[in-house]
This record gives structure tokens, sequence and C-alpha cells, in this order.
């Protein structure tokens, strides 16, 4: 018998024989792994931990609880369908990506400590940035930096929350965060990860601009480590509780504006998370199952979303509504399967998103939060019109100049299995609630009012929105976002660097290099001493401009000019040199 | 085709209103909860609140699309 395996290092490890492998081959092992890692994890149980001691302190690689378990289940699930849906890419560095990606998120889930788990963390944020840099465009190299510099910062955050709070508390394990000066910092790490509003901005921006298939990968893991890593610290904090809920309309009120489909998906998925995030913060025993259930269907529907816009882009080379339209003819799997998850993310009876989203708005009237109540239930509203808005326009409008194939076999089998496990829980929900981290907690999603309810809501939300349709046609426009103060602000600090410090440095670089002329002058000529003096008085009255022993300050570049600094450092080193010694010998 | 298509969507919206009249909300805990079809009026008018949002929102931060160039 094989003893369970830290499922992190499996595709960490794994990595170093995919350049090795071709063809048929290659493709076969990148379906093994996730598959090796799936038999690995059901062998583990609660209560396992793998850990290892370093510098007095006890790393644990892999703390397994249920909590733990069902993240792990659902990342390697996805795992597998996206690799499918990926399969026919031919570059190496992408399949590097990914795996290094899935396995940095499993490391983070599994860590039962605070430095494994950062390390993990930014493998999980490198990783991630191959999947955007790999479309090899100029929007996609500066929108990945952006994501890696917010990611640094970030992390940064994380990093110091992490070292207040070991030398704190004397221990690393992972467990809730009391308030105090780590508090913060940690929630603001973690918060980054998890488009808390308006750390988010790196969401919206880097996913549409990533590959095809690196988008479907990016739209699963960073946001969902985020809402695990909050669950484990920050269960039942009023602050996050009400975040989740303005996270929830405020992406979605976003989304009905945007005109690139990945860009309306990108701002779901900060109104999704809201939803877990608010019942994280909530924290009693049924919200948490909810916002992890909700981790669970959210990770399955929204991942068909990118696969089904993702295969639109792969097929027609369009991202945009207003060039989108018709497609319904062409690819009526890429269709069906984005109607299905459509429903899904609605919240519809019969799909996945109606069980969790139940969940949570119970837990939420149960813990008597009515603002918070209406604000998830408007976000459903908003939810519902902005997928009849992708879909329309997508796929249905009018577009003659339209013409597709539909994609390609794996990605359409990659469609239909994600689909397929969409309806299959909305339909019995019990293969969820096995699994899920608290047991024996009541809950009936199948009520006569709630189903009403929800139909009701949708279908006159429709009503009115057919009513008022031409205010929610995309247009060809940018919508700012809070990315326009940061974008503003590194603006604002390039032109501190490039004008005021560089007229500074300019300044300051005359004054050195008149200075080392002067000296140098006298070092040849000592009895020149009384012309200096002359030849500054008499440029000050005839000229009017400073004496500046021969170099001028203007703007033009003079190579000659920018080799001075060098002479005037070695100066200032020698006259410190001699400084030192005087001081030395002297005393 | 559309055209039907909208006027079965309408016909189907009116009808799921009396629908409510006969469900009871089981757990009943803040006020709106015991309105019968209360969903239907707040689906209904949860919409122009986007609209009016989004009108908002699109009046001041809509731009070019080549505005950060």
């Amino acid at each position: 018998m094989i003893s369970p395996f830290p499922p992190a290092f499996l595709f960490i490890l794994g990595v170093f024989l995919i350049p090795l492998l071709k063809g048929k081959l290659k493709q076969a092992y990148l379906l093994i792994v996730p598959a090796i890692a799936f038999l690995d994890i059901i062998k583990l149980s609660p209560g396992m931990s793998w850990s290892y001691s370093f510098s007095g302190y006890n790393l644990v690689f892999c703390n397994v609880d249920r909590l733990s378990l069902i993240i792990g289940y659902i990342f390697l699930i996805i795992g597998f369908l996206a690799i499918i849906y990926s399969i026919h890419v031919k570059e190496d560095g992408q399949h590097i990506a990914a795996f290094l990606y899935i396995g940095s998120s499993l490391g983070v889930v599994f860590s039962g400590d605070f430095f494994s788990l950062f390390a993990f963390w930014e493998i999980m944020a490198v990783a991630s940035l191959f999947l955007i840099l790999y479309q090899r465009k100029k929007e996609s190299l500066s929108a990945g930096l952006r994501y890696i510099l917010m990611h640094i910062a970030g992390g940064c955050s994380l990093l110091a929350g992490i070292i207040l709070y070991t030398i704190n508390k004397g221990s690393i394990a992972v467990g809730v965060i009391e308030p105090n000066a780590a508090y913060w910092f940690l929630l603001l790490g973690i918060g980054l990860n998890t488009a808390f509003i308006p750390l988010h901005t790196w969401l919206p921006d880097a996913y549409p601009e990533g590959t095809v298939t690196g988008s479907v990968f990016l739209s699963v893991f960073t946001t969902k480590t985020g809402v695990y890593v909050l669950a484990r610290c920050f269960p039942g904090v009023e602050f996050v509780a009400y975040m989740g809920g303005i996270m929830a309309l405020y992406g979605v009120i976003f989304a009905l504006l945007q005109n690139d489909a990945r860009r309306l998906l990108s701002y779901h998925i900060v109104s999704q998370v809201g939803y877990m995030v608010a019942g994280v913060g909530v924290g009693t025993a049924l919200a948490v199952n909810g916002a992890v259930a909700h981790v669970f269907n959210h990770i399955l529907y929204k991942a068909l979303l990118f696969m089904c816009i993702g295969s639109v882009i792969y097929m027609t080379g369009k991202r945009k509504l207003t060039e989108m339209g018709g497609l319904a003819r062409f690819m009526p799997v890429t269709t069906i399967t984005c109607i299905i998850a459509a429903l899904s993310i609605s919240g519809a009876p019969g799909f996945n998103g109606f069980i969790s989203k139940g969940m949570i708005l119970q837990s939420i009237v149960e813990a008597h939060r009515p603002v918070l109540e209406i604000m998830l239930t408007l976000a459903s509203i908003g939810t519902f019109l902005s997928f009849i808005k992708l879909g329309y326009f997508a796929f249905f409008s009018r577009n003659y100049d339209m013409k597709s194939k539909e994609a390609p076999v794996n990605m359409q089998l990659a469609m239909m299995l994600t689909a397929f496990a969409c309806v299959l829980i909305g339909f019995f929900p019990g293969i969820l609630f096995k699994v899920l981290p608290y047991q024996d907690i009541p809950y009936h999603p199948f009520t006569p009012s709630h189903i009403v309810g929800v139909i009701q809501l949708f279908m006159l939300a429709g009503a009115s929105f057919i009513l008022a349709k031409a205010m929610v046609v995309p247009h060809n426009a940018v919508i700012l976002d809070f990315d326009y103060f940061y974008r503003m602000a590194g603006r604002g600090l390039i032109w501190v660097c490039v004008v005021p410090l560089n007229a500074l440095r300019k300044k300051f670089q005359l004054f050195s290099s008149v200075t080392v002329s002067i000296i140098s002058r006298l070092a040849k000529n000592p009895v020149s001493t009384i012309e200096i003096p002359i030849a500054y008085v008499y440029q000050r009255i005839t000229k009017g401009n400073r004496y500046t022993g021969g170099y001028s300050s203007s703007d033009t570049f003079n190579e000659n000019l920018y080799r001075r600094p060098v002479g005037a450092g070695i100066f200032f080193a020698i006259i410190l040199f001699l400084a030192f010694v005087l001081v030395y010998f002297v005393f | 085709m559309e055209k039907i298509f909208k006027i079965v969507f309408m016909a189907l919206a009116v009808l799921s209103i009396p629908i409510g009249f006969f469900v009871e909300h089981e757990h009943a805990v803040f006020p709106w909860h015991r309105i019968p079809s209360f969903e239907a009026i707040f689906g209904f008018f949860g919409t122009f609140v986007f609209i009016f949002a989004t009108v908002l929102l699109s009046s001041f931060a809509q731009k070019k699309e080549d505005f950060y160039d």
C-alpha cells in the first residue's frame, strides 16, 4: 500500500517531465497526473498531516480536514477538465504554468502553516502570470505587469502579517486570527487575492488578456484559494460579511456595462466571490457550508463560461459583444453549454447555483442581516440580466457576417462534462452535501417558496429588461474602475522621477562637475587660484549666469557630461576615505 | 420569431405572479417575507435600480477605448 503524498508536489514535480514527452504520450501524461492526484486525495482522511521540521518551526505541507478536502476535490476535478480543454495546446510552457498553478493552489489549500502557505501563494502568482503573458500581445504584457505588481504588493502585506503573527503568537500554524496589527496586514494580503473592493482591479484587468485556455485556469484558482484562506482565518467577521455584499453588487453593475465578453465574466467573478465572502463573514455553520458549496459550484460554472467564450474567441477571433452575434447556428454545443452555465450562475432551479446561493441566503436570514439579504438578492437579479445580455449578443443577435465552425472536439468534451456536472449537482445536491465541511446541518433547497421566489424574480426581471433593452446594448467603450487611481498614481510616480528628481540630479551633477573641474585645474596649476574667482565674477556680471567650469546644464545630451558622475563619485569616495583615515588615526 | 418569444415571455412573467399567493415562506423572518409575491415586485423594480445605476455610472466613467493609451 502506497501512503498518500501531498497532492501539490505531484503537480510541481510532475512539471519536469512535460518537456521530455511528445505528441500523444504527452497528452496522456497531462491527464494522468491529475487522475493520480485525485486517487491520492481520496486516500487522504481528515486528521492526517505531513510535516517537516525547519529551523525550529513545524512546516505542515499536508494538513487534512473536511474543509481542505472539498476544495482539493474541486480543484482536481476542474484541473482535469481544464486540461482536457487545453490538451491541443502545443506550447509546453503553457502546460507547465498550468501545472504549477494547480500544484501551488493545492499547496495553499493543504498548508497547515503560514510559511509554506506564503511560499505556495507566491508560486501561484508567478505561475498564473505566465498564463497571461503567453497571449504574446502588447495588452497582455502590460496587463500582466500590472497583475504581478498588485500581487507582489499583496504578497508583501501577507508576509508582514505572517511575521507579526509569528512574533506575537510564537507559532506559525494557520488558524483564526485575533484582531491586532497582524490581523489587518493578513486581511489586506488575503483580501487582494479575494478581490475585495477596491483591491480587485487586477482581476478584470488581467483575466480577459490571458490565453484562451489560460483564462479557464485563471478563473478558478486565485480568488478561490483566497476565499478558502479567508474561511480559515476570518470566519464570522462583520466587515468581511458586508464586503461580500458590496462585491456582489459592485461586480454585477460593472459587468452589465462591459463589451469585452471575458471582462464581463471577470466582473462576475468579483460578484460571485462576493457571495462566498458574505457567507464566510456571517460565519455560522450553514453560512460556511454555503460559502464552500458556492466555491464548488462557482468553479464549475465559471470555468464553463470561460470555456464557452474561449471557444468563441478561439474560433472567430472576436472578443467583443458588439462584434459577435448569430453564433447559435454555427456552435450549438457551445451555445447550449453556455446557456446551462448562465442558468447555473444566475441560480435557476435545477442548476447548481440555485443550491449554494440558497444556502448562503438562508444563513443570512437566520443570522438576521436584512441589508445583506437585500444586497445579495439584488445582485442575483443583476447576474441574470447580464447573462441575458451575454447570451443574446453572443449567440442570438442578428449578425449576417458571422461564420464559424464548432470548437475542437477536446474543447467540446470539456464543456459538455462541466455542464453535466452543473446539472447533476443541481438535481442531486446530496452529492455535494456529503463532502461539505459541517455535517448534519439541515438545509432543504427545493422548497416551494424558494423555487417560486427565484422563478418570479427572474421572470419579472426579464420582463422589465425587455422593456428597457435599449439601455444595455453594448458600446465600444472602457468603463473606468478604481484602477484609474492606481494608474494615475503610477504615472504620477513616473512624473516625480522624471521631472523633479531628475532636475535635482542634474543640479547635483552640475555642482559636482564644477567642483571636480575646479579642483583638477588647481591640481594642474595652483597659481590659477586667483583666476577662478575672477572668471566666476566676470561671468556673473557679463552674462548673468553662473560659472559652470565649461559644463552646460542644457538638456541636450552630451555623453561626456554623463561620464563625469563616475569621476565625481571617485572623488567623493577619496575625500571620505581621507576623512576616515584622519578620524581613525587622530582618535 | 423574436416577437413571439417576447410575448410568450411577458405572458409567463405575468402568469407567475399569482402563484406567489399559494406558497408561504418557510422561514419568514423579515417583514417582506410575509408579502405574497414579493420576489416579483423586487425583480421588476430591481431591474430599474440596475438600469439607473449603470446609466449613472456610464455618465462619468465611460470613456473612449484608447483612454489609457
